[in-house]
């Protein structure tokens, strides 16, 4: 198989990229390893924002439609439920249906492999019953399953308590929610104020003693302000924040940087989202971990620089469109997301060391 | 037990399919996964750990962390967050490593 432009995820910074790719006439394949596209948008039920200018706010699953909907005039050869599982020595790609694995020789690729959510480890945490906050909204928002009736939430960033509010909606009782630091973690003070009218206590500079349960969770122990506290559970949810995912840039033999704010460990890359390989792009939460929006623009600029390097249009052009995306994502990203990309950056243009690996 | 009307997205769960975890039957709906149905049907325990044996169920729903492994269809070590349910399939767990050099594996 050949193509222009190989795309690996159809999350939202995939699909942005296929727009930009699609629409300026390149031969686009775009592969994910899920049965549908929009990765981990469709079970977003909360509104989105900020989102770029042409976006609106919207919620998550209707910016899913909108993302797919727009592709619906290109010729866009999709691979569902198809996974890269490594490289051939003339550059393509391998790419496996579970089955067969066959070989995908693409002009440029635009790596937009997403995040991963990271558990958070205490005594016990592997039993059935405990699992990511992530999952627990997939279950109620995409799966219309009610992972439990009593839980406690580990955690208390925006996205917990967005996934707390649409938990307690569909009936789960939403006993606490646990932080280890001395202040509640998420900044959307309107949610939070939501949260704790619903009567959710939030245990502040409290942590997890262990859970107990024969064969699935029945018991967890808080400790907080020196005493522990027990609640009767069968649902606890971790939310430990998010990783990229970075096994296909191992697997490229790409070069990483660490850059704390974004993540920890990510591909190095210059401001047209290139990595150290000449075919090799990449856009979205791969390029560290930011907000949806920020997302989205990520994707547009890996998909305009593609553009350019393939000669769909012109350097100037490029230069241009780039220059506003970046100016927009300055406005919409967190500023110390923004200032540690930068950094990212910048540190990859002028490297500490010659021939280094990581800086 | 199953969202009948999501209080956002609404009435979704339209088809209705039956599954049989240990030769049990189950009520599933289509397009829900086989570790949502089970979980449905208050479900939670999907198998046990290599080593210490220890009781696993759905963790990340991603398919990243192989918590959800079972035995579907007669396959083992199945990725349950990842795999839809169809009509008549048949799920056991997974309490051991899968034979791996075996006729069916084209060994």
């Amino acid at each position: 198989m050949e193509t222009d432009v190989l795309i690996i995820g159809a999350g939202p910074a995939g699909l942005a990229a296929a727009l930009e790719t699609a629409s300026r006439g390149l031969a686009v394949i775009l592969i994910d390893e899920s049965s549908s596209l929009g990765g981990q948008l469709p079970q977003q039920t909360q509104l989105i924002r900020p989102l770029p200018s042409e976006y609106g706010p919207l919620r998550g699953f209707e910016l899913a439609e909108k993302l797919i909907n727009q592709l619906e005039d290109y010729p866009i050869n999709y691979l569902l439920q198809h996974r890269v599982v490594g490289l051939y020595a003339d550059g393509s790609v391998g790419v496996t249906d579970e089955e067969n694995v066959f070989p995908v020789k693409a002009k440029k690729m635009i790596m937009a492999t997403g995040a991963a959510e990271r558990a958070v480890a205490f005594p016990k945490w592997t039993m059935p019953g405990i699992m990511t906050i992530g999952a627990a909204q997939t279950l109620i928002n995409r799966d219309f399953v009610l992972p439990g009736n009593e839980a406690v939430i580990i955690g208390s960033s925006d996205f917990a308590m967005d996934v707390a509010l649409q938990l307690m909606a569909v009936g789960v009782n939403v006993k606490g929610i646990v932080e280890e630091q001395p202040e509640v973690q998420a900044s959307d003070n309107v949610k939070i104020e939501q949260v704790q009218q619903s009567g959710v206590p939030i245990y502040l500079n409290a942590s997890i003693i262990e859970a107990r349960g024969n064969g699935e969770v029945a018991e967890i122990d808080i400790e907080h302000t020196g005493t522990v506290l027990t609640e009767k559970v069968d649902l606890v949810c971790v939310d430990g924040g998010r990783s990229p995912i970075l096994d296909l840039f191992y697997q490229l033999g790409c070069s990483f940087g660490y850059q704390e704010k974004l993540g920890g460990w990510i591909p190095q890359y210059n401001s047209n989202f290139q990595t150290d390989r000449e075919d090799a792009f990449l856009a979205g939460n791969a390029a560290g971990i930011t907000s949806q929006g920020a997302i989205l623009l990520t994707g547009m600029v890996a998909g305009i620089s593609v553009c350019e390097k393939l000669q769909a249009i012109s350097h100037d052009e490029a230069q241009q469109i780039r220059g506003s995306l970046f100016k927009e994502l300055e406005i919409l990203e967190d500023k110390d997301i923004w200032e540690s990309r930068i950094h990212h950056i910048e540190r990859y243009a002028n490297p500490k060391l010659k021939d280094q690996f990581i800086s | 037990m199953h969202i009948k009307d999501h209080p956002v997205l609404g009435k979704q769960l339209q088809e209705p399919v039956t599954i049989y975890f240990k030769d049990q039957p189950y009520q599933a709906y289509q397009q829900q996964t086989v570790a949502a149905a089970l979980i449905a049907n208050d479900i939670k325990k999907f198998g046990v750990s290599r080593k210490n044996i220890q009781d696993r169920g759905l963790f990340c729903s991603r398919g990243r962390c192989c918590s959800c492994y079972m035995t579907v269809n007669g396959e083992d070590h199945v990725r349950t967050c990842m795999t839809r349910v169809e009509e008549g399939m048949e799920i056991y767990p997974n309490l051991e490593d899968p034979e791996v050099r075996r006729d069916g594996n084209g060994d």
